[in-house]
């Protein structure tokens, strides 16, 4: 709690009432504090380890996809089953014990949502950690109960496979990482029970009570978490990049390549011209985009040169409009607009009825596709960009402008000389942050626009890696280009923030 | 009541004093030029704006026979709603517009849910390690793992082919997080110390003070959140490429713009088989796609003008600071 003198005797009396509920800590005390921080680290592998393919405790047999984790195969028996319907429907006798494969695994997740109960609950008070104990013993025995089910339920159909001839169809093998669910299942309950007796006996009428500074941080903790499967969880693919690995496929060690895909991108010959051309789309669209970056600054300027507001409100409400739709409706405008039988075309041959012309399909050209693009760019955005700046323009003194018409200036110096040096800081943050995105234009304008004709000008790196990974499957090489293309970025934008922090003294990120 | 008389009278006269007094500027002949072609360029970009827009709902509201010779230049001729009604038979086309319903509701609600509770949790300087989770969060906005990373990750948590693949990584938006932290923090700190003292807790703060007071900034990120999940198209043609159900509007009018000319094949994909024929001798490929996109514009244009105060916030999307 920062101190603030305005508030100084609100602020001592809640620690007052803080220290009321929580006392002085004695070294039993302090124990059962490491204690359970070595359980909370225990809690924190066992939910990972549950959405990773690579600690499946129940992957039994090779023919379960390796790209399953434990909890996709509790939640999904179908998709557990996915690669195993060949075999499953010559040997029926197996399904009875895959169901009960998939209870354990159900079982295991029950025990790691009552242990995250239970890890929540030890950072409370004495009567609450105490609480807690009962709850993470009761994890680590549901967590043992489904861990130590497999075995006998592996060694059935051992038994039966083996009896019925069928042994080398089964695929089986024991999953060792089963051990360390086992290990976190004995920590729990070794644990708890320890814990339970080190926490001092509770005062007497106190309930159950939590600092602030854990209460906030559990409401925060799920937000927290969804971060780092979504954002942080990704990177952890970057090992991808590593493998030689082809979609389906389980990634092991066997496959480890090093290096070689990174260097592969610059030995094959088809591969090292691919990337030249995308490279050069790439950075010719986004420099057009940086050379053009102006427009909606003198958009707006000229707008503002408008003296009339309802025609000024027209245009804006216009104006905007193309910004909030998506790429998918751009190229539907423009399939109405220039294709064969569009507004365009329609046009021509209804002017001269008599004279069969041939219909050009505008959009099936390959010329200037990179002017064409920037010029969709610009339709799309132009607009919205120009609000800024008009928001920047209507803050501007007036009696600058007064007092430089009483000088003599025109219209012209009037822009130049005031509202132009009024922008340019918004101006320039908008430019480096263009700068540091120079390896990003996005995917879906040029994915919707692509064609057969024009494929070869299009394709810029976003479409590539997409082309790349998803349209043909190679997922090692696109990821190679993927991670690159990352690293690049964050390195320019902390560029761009350096040169904006020596420039104007301010940091833009 | 006479007040009420003076001050008009007031401001009828001061009006009358800034028209003799503002028209009597003389406007030069550069002047004139300038206007002129200020006018005319911002009148010609205007139409281009709008033109695309005006051109397809007149040929989804023309006479068919019309549209297909080409003879709808600038207005409608023959009008008919048949286009739309016809629409309604295509079965793939509703399962689209109502997965692309809800998740625009769904979706834009949690996502501003979570923005406003962490945007609040944020402001509270007794978290446990608050500036790190903050940075944990801001830290997302600038680096990205790529496409193939992401798509790997989603397919090990079981997100493809589930609807639950357009909700669940759009909640936490780090973006709408710093302006509502920003926006919470422009509060004054008192209205909720003095709720802390009467005992409340940060639940019942969040929900009785926080919530309301913030509903402006709530309804900003609400409105562009709202329009991103309705345009949102990538993750439909990515992580649910084989579940024809769950593919969103936007993916569906790009599978029939890209099937241009193929009427059959677009027929037994999209339309159920009793209906086929009538469709199919009534409508052709053109028609269709004009009629699929007017279905996926027209929500947009619905809520647009009630966007538009929110502009100069949602401006600070591109603005902000961490």
């Amino acid at each position: 709690m920062a101190g603030n003198t305005a508030y100084a005797e609100p602020e001592s009396k809640l620690i007052n009432k803080n220290k009321k509920v929580f006392k002085p800590k004695t070294i039993t005390e302090k124990t059962a504090d490491v204690l359970y921080w070595i359980m909370r680290c225990a809690i924190a592998v066992n939910v990972f380890a549950l959405f990773f393919p690579t600690f499946n405790a129940v992957r039994i047999s090779q023919n379960i996809n390796g790209n399953m984790s434990l909890f996709t195969c509790a939640v999904s028996y179908k998709s557990m089953l996915s690669t195993f319907k060949a075999v499953l429907k010559r040997q029926v006798w197996i399904e009875p014990a895959f169901k009960s494969l998939s209870f354990c695994a159900v079982l295991i997740i029950i025990a790691s949502v009552i242990a995250i109960a239970g890890g929540c609950m030890s950072l409370g008070n004495r009567k609450m950690k105490k609480l807690g104990c009962f709850f993470t013993l009761a994890a680590g025995i549901v967590e043992l109960w489904g861990v130590l089910g497999i075995n006998p339920i592996l060694n059935g159909l051992i038994n039966d496979s083996y009896a019925a001839g069928k042994f080398d169809d089964m695929k089986l093998m024991r999953p060792n990482v089963m051990y360390i669910y086992i290990a976190i299942g004995v920590i729990y309950i070794a644990f708890s029970i320890v814990n339970f007796f080190l926490v001092p006996k509770p005062e007497e009428g106190i309930g159950m009570e939590m600092e602030p500074k854990f209460r906030l941080f559990l409401m925060m903790l799920p937000i927290i978490a969804l971060a780092f499967v979504f954002s942080y969880l990704p990177l952890y693919g970057w090992r991808y990049a590593f493998f030689d690995y082809k979609s389906g496929e389980t990634l092991s060690m066997e496959k480890f390549v090093g290096f070689k895909w990174f260097t592969e991108i610059f030995k094959t010959a088809a591969t090292k011209k691919d990337i030249m051309t995308v490279m050069k789309n790439t950075l010719a669209m986004s420099g057009l985009g940086i050379l053009t970056s102006w427009v909606p600054m003198a958009f707006a300027i000229f707008l503002s040169e408008i003296k009339n507001t309802h025609f000024r409100r027209i245009v804006q409400t216009f104006t905007t409009i193309p910004n909030f739709i998506s790429w998918v409706l751009v190229y539907a405008l423009a399939l109405a607009i220039f294709s064969t039988d569009g507004f365009i075309n329609t046009m021509i041959n209804s002017m001269n009825p008599n004279d069969p012309t041939v219909s050009t399909n505008y959009l099936m050209e390959s010329g200037h596709m990179w002017l064409k693009m920037l010029a969709w760019g610009l339709w799309k955005g132009v607009g919205w960009s120009a609000i800024i700046y008009i928001a920047a323009i209507s803050g501007i003194d007036q009696g600058l402008f007064e007092a430089a018409t009483v000088d003599g200036a025109g219209r012209f110096s009037r822009m130049w000389y005031i509202t132009v040096p009024e922008l340019i800081p918004t101006y320039c943050v908008l430019l480096l942050m263009s700068i540091a995105n120079i390896l990003s234009n996005g995917m879906d304008q040029y994915l919707v626009f692509s064609n057969a004709v024009n494929r070869e000008q299009i394709q810029v790196l976003d479409l590539y890696v997409y082309n790349l990974g998803i349209g043909s499957g190679l997922i090692p090489l696109s990821t190679v280009v993927g991670m690159v293309k990352s690293i690049v970025s964050v390195i320019l934008l902390f560029a761009a923030n350096g040169v904006s922090k020596a420039i104007r003294g301010e940091s833009i990120v | 009541m006479s007040d009420i008389k003076l001050n008009h009278k007031q401001k009828r006269e001061e009006k009358k004093y800034f028209k003799e007094h503002t028209t009597h500027i003389k406007l030069t002949p550069g002047d004139i030029v300038f206007n002129i072609v200020n006018y005319a360029f911002f009148i010609v970009f205007t139409i281009s704006c709008i033109f695309p827009f005006y051109y397809l709902f007149i040929n989804t509201i023309s006479d068919n026979e019309l549209v297909t010779k080409g003879a709808i230049t600038l207005l409608p001729k023959g009008l008919t709603i048949s286009n739309y009604i016809q629409m309604g038979k295509v079965n793939d086309l509703w399962t689209s517009v109502l997965v692309t319903f809800l998740r625009t509701f769904i979706g834009t609600a949690l996502m501003v849910f979570v923005s406003a509770l962490a945007g609040y949790l944020v402001t509270k300087k007794e978290m446990w390690h608050r500036q790190f989770w903050y940075r944990f969060l801001v830290i997302t906005m600038y680096f990205n793992a790529g496409l193939i990373p992401w798509y790997l990750n989603m397919s090990t948590l079981g997100l493809t082919d589930t609807f639950a693949a357009y909700i669940i990584p759009g909640i936490v938006s780090p973006y709408n997080i710093i302006l509502v932290k920003t926006y919470i923090e422009s509060i004054p700190s008192e209205i909720e110390e003095s709720a802390y003292m009467d005992g409340a807790s940060y639940w019942t703060i969040f929900r009785r003070i926080i919530w309301p007071l913030s509903k402006p900034i709530l309804a900003t990120i609400a409105i562009f959140g709202a329009v991103g999940h309705w345009n949102s198209f990538q993750d439909s043609l990515i992580l649910n490429a084989n579940s024809p159900e769950l593919f969103t509007l936007q993916h569906r009018l790009y599978i029939y713009l890209r099937k241009s000319s193929n009427i059959s094949a677009m027929v037994q994909s999209g339309i159920s088989s009793a209906d086929t024929t009538a469709i199919a001798g009534q409508m052709n490929t053109k028609i269709i796609q004009y009629t699929i996109s007017m279905v996926t514009i027209i929500p947009i244009l619905c809520v647009y003008p009630f966007m538009q105060r929110y502009f100069e916030k949602g401006l600070m999307l591109g603005a902000v600071k961490g």
